[in-house]
């Protein structure tokens, strides 16, 4: 056993001891799962580097030299094949595939191990930390080994059999692979998309475009960042972009062309089929988020007096790339939608029934206008596999399955979760950066105090002393503190009930409810610091000397808070209606600095007014 | 952003609606920001003192050599960017896939120590300008530190980003305050075109830390890897070429404008200072209250900035050479090599300026060292791969530009050793 870093530098010598250079490189002939070693190339005096077959001019190798059968006059010179790859040029050093782990990896070391006395075969690249120590010094590699023998530990070795390796800067396609080479076009198209998500963002194109068509197709629709998405169809040349759009099913194209820019977007549907260009035109002619932008228009239709038989030929004759099939849909003779066949009615019925019998007619469907969101609860409430989504006239326009279903549940879960002001849902996130972002979220209302207290005293702490300054500061987190929970009190109420819920209060409900909590809160903090006053200074009378301006001011903030919380429903429901994300944190902070401001200002104009 | 305006609206037409102007300007300004966000990052506690020292020390005499490392800054960051544009792939990579791993090793291990100690010097920098505010070390530190380390950890770069160049805008302060300090403006144009040479081993030195603390190793980093997370490509290197250019004019005009004010304000009444909060506190009776808040604040800011990148695009370096997951949306799991450096070098660098009595200035003088000693090697190693044709195609460094490249290195090497054989015999 031997590894790469041994090899390489140590002199050659020929037959007659005469030094002819150094080992610059192996050549493997790739066919096989431990590729033999089929040429070294040499480094010679003048710089100039030279292959030469390892089978016949290599008598010995070792980790101080390199012997030949022959002597220097006798060499014949051999060129790379087209089969062959320099394993210290192509693959010491880069970054490889481990299409076993699905995780990306520096080359640190290659392992080769003898199988005959002259035969040597790569066995794989070392991608652990052990590789590093051995190319820095086999001794450090020793004494680290050494030191972690006697701590209890093993240190092992990572290695990745060729076999399992895809290389990302050599293009491989024209080299002949040998069968049991997994690259990573047979993983699984989501894990094509992890990997390809950590990748640098030059060599994703790179990968992406070593992929074959369909794979890239559903690779790209895994893949989670739909901007990410785009970049990468907007490396591949606009045939190959389009051929793969063609290949997606329609709801997946429409969704990434309406992330390309224009020109683009416009030149790869003209280059489209017609049959295709036309489905994605159709469903990009629906708003966003609406139940037309995420069907599919591969639908199974057929008329109502079909028999079983045509269905299933009808099914058996579909292209593969057809999505899949959950349910017949069953037409009148004016097109309309009449009724629907479910798999299992069509396979334990009898060939000859006809599909109007075994139909179920009592549809539930979607309009194309309707949210997105609103078909995919409807689909899991009535357990449906598909939806059918049908146009004023019953005419059946496509179906949203249940996948695009589970995604855009997914989706809105998390736009609502933001809303609610508990940041992304990314639950794999860094733990403790989280944790302590979360806390920082949470309390920041303290922050909005500290920030109002350096505020209110370069104000006023001239004229009126740091006592007071700090009485009336005091009050001041009840209003920040209530400038968030009016926050929180619209998006709860924009969460429960969207725009159109008929059980919803009216705007003029909602406002009247937030004005009437506003005032009782700023009643009850009024009285209940009146009360405390009294007690800490009994006998003395309330003349604006202890902490009731301060609350008084509060109170201000408080309803001012409550006042304008439509203003913040009209902004969520705005910036939903144009599709933007809002994070309820942003809201809660510009409620808490106009909660400080309004109560710097009532604070400035009621002490003012007392002491005047 | 603008794909979202070309969304179709409604059902009215199938095709899609035509792209507005903006969005092309928009596509433009999208690839500026690597280089202006480095050039100012580069502008950090270390060079607002240097600066500083420069116009107290000696007056308007060393203006000329802000043109000077404008230039060479220019040229190494240039080369950087094209390097990364060509490419796709950050220094870190390139050095690996050339050099192999002894090499990256070893500028990995400079690399390391060398930004520690710069971010050592980056919260001693801030500890110092909020201090000047009345506000305790043992508050601003850790408050600072959290901040950076919160920055740096969480969220997409491209978000990190807009909040650093928002943070960047504190520079304004330093041309302000250069402005309050009412120079003789006539006086200091000509002495920035005229060189004035002097033998004078304090001013060589004063040369050297200028020269010293604009052009540093991390820089060379952050441009490259900057870019390839962008992924900008062979057609946006001329887009590159203006961010760069200009991240390089705006940081040396900030130079520019520090060195004014120290020159005009405190050299003519012979007031020597030793750094930056010096500056500011010397700056109180004779140029206003408001010119030295200003300059304190502007110390604050820069070093506030240059603590939010250091570990970041040192860990990010290092992992990419050796191959380990990096980057801010990566989590513990995925990432730890990353984000474990990242909180090492944030928190001990912050412990460190918080041990009462540390001896911060022999941290600074250490790294001064360390990035004399790898500078030049960074630089070699930058030019071979530039002007590599095989690597960098038709983009390869030009005769010109080898030339002034192989300069720079000639002018670090010979610089670093004199600084040191100054230090040898005691000055």
């Amino acid at each position: 056993m031997i590894y790469l870093s041994q090899l390489v530098g140590n002199p050659v010598f020929d037959l007659n001891g005469e030094r002819i250079g150094k080992v610059n490189d192996l050549g493997i002939a790739t066919g096989e799962v431990f590729p033999r070693v089929t040429a070294l190339a040499i480094e010679g005096p003048s710089k100039t580097p030279f292959m030469v077959s390892w089978r016949k001019y290599v008598e010995s190798f070792g980790e101080s030299e390199v012997r030949l059968k022959v002597v220097a006059t006798d060499i014949r010179f051999s060129y790379l094949q087209p089969s062959e790859v320099l394993i210290a040029r192509d693959l010491l050093n880069k970054q490889i595939v481990d299409t076993r782990g699905a995780r990306v990896v520096r080359v640190n070391d290659l392992k080769l191990s003898d199988t005959s006395s002259s035969q040597l075969r790569l066995l794989g690249a070392e991608v652990g930390v052990r590789g590093i120590l051995r190319s820095l010094s086999p001794t450090l590699e020793r004494l680290v080994l050494r030191a972690a023998k006697s701590l209890g530990r093993s240190v092992p070795e990572r290695i990745i059999a060729w076999n399992y390796m895809d290389l990302i800067d050599r293009d491989l396609s024209d080299v002949k692979l040998s069968v049991s080479h997994k690259t990573l076009d047979e993983l699984h198209p989501a894990d094509i998309a992890d990997i390809i998500e950590r990748l640098d963002p030059r060599l994703r194109g790179q990968v992406f475009a070593q992929l074959d068509e369909e794979r890239a197709a559903d690779a790209i629709a895994e893949l989670d960042d739909d901007a990410m998405a785009a970049e990468l169809m907007g490396g591949l040349n606009d045939a190959a972009a389009s051929r793969m759009l063609s290949e997606m099913d329609p709801d997946d194209a429409a969704e990434l062309v309406s992330e390309l820019d224009y020109d683009k977007a416009e030149k790869l549907l003209r280059l489209m089929g017609v049959q295709e260009r036309k489905a994605i035109n159709q469903l990009l002619g629906y708003r966003e988020d609406t139940a037309g932008r995420i069907m599919t228009s591969e639908v199974v239709l057929l008329p109502e007096d079909a028999s079983v038989s045509d269905a299933i030929r009808a099914i058996g004759e579909l292209d593969d790339d057809f999505e899949s099939v959950h349910y017949v849909y069953l037409k009148d003779e004016e097109g309309r939608l009449s009724g629907v066949v479910g798999m299992r009615a069509l396979i334990t019925s009898d060939t000859d029934a006809r599909l109007a019998d075994i139909s179920f007619d009592d549809l539930v469907t979607a309009g194309p206008d309707d949210d997105q969101e609103d078909v995919a609860k409807d689909i899991a409430k009535y357990n449906l596999l598909a939806m059918p989504v049908v146009d004023d006239n019953r005419h059946l326009l496509g179906m949203v399955t249940v996948d695009d279903a589970l995604d855009v549940l997914e989706e809105e879960h998390e736009e609502d979760l933001q809303i609610a002001g508990a940041g992304r849902s990314d639950s794999d996130r860094s733990q403790a950066g989280s944790n302590i972002l979360w806390l920082l979220r949470s309390e920041l209302w303290f922050f909005f105090w500290m920030a109002g207290i350096a505020l209110l005293a370069t104000i006023i702490e001239p004229q009126m002393g740091l006592a007071h300054t700090l009485r009336f500061a005091l009050a001041l987190p009840v209003a920040v503190i209530a400038a968030r929970d009016a926050v929180s009190f619209t998006t709860n109420f924009y969460l429960e009930f969207g725009p159109e819920d008929e059980d919803a209060p009216s705007d003029l409900g909602f406002m009247l409810k937030g004005l009437g909590l506003g005032l009782l809160f700023s009643a009850m903090a009024i009285l209940i610091a009146t009360g405390v006053e009294a007690v800490l200074s009994p006998g003395r009378p309330l003349d604006g000397e202890g902490i009731l301006v301060g609350f008084a001011a509060a109170a201000i903030s408080i309803v001012v808070s409550f006042l304008s919380t439509p203003v913040y429903l009209g902004v969520l429901r705005r910036r939903d209606a144009s599709n933007r994300e809002t994070s309820g944190q942003v809201l809660s902070s510009v409620a808490m600095v106009v909660a400080v401001a309004v109560f710097v200002v009532a604070t400035v104009l009621l002490s003012g007014a007392v002491l005047v | 952003m603008d794909e979202k305006t070309l969304k179709p609206q409604a059902h009215e037409t199938p095709e899609l609606p035509l792209p507005s102007r903006r969005t092309r300007l928009l596509a433009m300004l999208s690839v500026m920001g690597p280089g202006i966000l480095t050039a100012l990052a580069g502008m950090d506690a270390g060079g607002i003192a240097t600066f500083s020292v420069m116009g107290s020390n000696f007056g308007f005499a060393m203006l000329w050599s802000d043109p000077l490392t404008c230039l060479l800054l220019i040229v190494v960051q240039e080369t950087a960017a094209r390097m990364a544009c060509v490419t796709g792939k950050g220094f870190a990579s390139l050095i690996r896939e050339q050099f192999g791993i002894r090499v990256s090793t070893v500028a990995m291990l400079a690399t390391v120590m060398s930004n520690f100690a710069v971010t050592v010097s980056e919260f001693a920098g801030i500890a110092s300008g909020m201090a000047l505010f009345g506000i305790p070390v043992f508050v601003s530190v850790p408050i600072a530190a959290v901040t950076a380390w919160l920055l740096t950890m969480s969220g997409s770069y491209r978000r990190v980003e807009k909040v650093l160049l928002a943070i960047s805008c504190v520079f304004a302060t330093y041309i302000i305050s250069g402005f309050l300090a009412k120079p003789d403006w006539a006086h200091a144009f000509h002495d920035t075109v005229i060189p004035q040479l002097s033998g004078d081993p304090s001013y060589i030195s004063v040369l050297v830390a200028s020269i010293g603390t604009t052009i540093s190793p991390y820089m060379i980093f952050m441009v490259s890897s900057n870019v390839s997370e962008k992924n900008l490509g062979e057609r946006d290197i001329a887009g590159q070429r203006a961010d760069n250019v200009s991240g390089a004019l705006v940081s040396q005009t900030i130079a520019w404008f520090i060195t004014l004010t120290t020159a005009s304000v405190l050299f003519p009444l012979g007031i020597k200072i030793a750094d930056a909060a010096d500056a500011a506190k010397a700056l109180v009776p004779l140029a206003g209250q408001y010119a030295s808040a200003m300059f304190a604040a502007g110390l604050v800011g820069a070093s506030f900035l240059a603590a939010c990148v250091m570990p970041g695009i040192t860990a990010g370096a290092v992992c990419e050479a050796f191959g380990w997951e990096r980057g801010t949306d990566r989590s513990w799991k995925e990432a730890p090599a990353y984000r474990g450096m990242v909180t090492a070098i944030s928190l001990v660098a912050a412990v460190i300026v918080l041990v009462p009595g540390a001896d911060l200035f022999g941290i600074m003088m250490g790294a001064q060292i360390v990035n004399g000693m790898l500078l030049p090697v960074l630089l070699v190693c930058m030019v071979r791969i530039a002007s590599d044709r095989r690597i960098m195609g038709r983009w390869a460094n030009g005769r010109t530009w080898n030339l002034l490249t192989w300069f720079t290195i000639v002018l670090v090497v010979v610089l670093t050793v004199v600084m040191f054989a100054f230090q040898a015999i005691g000055y």
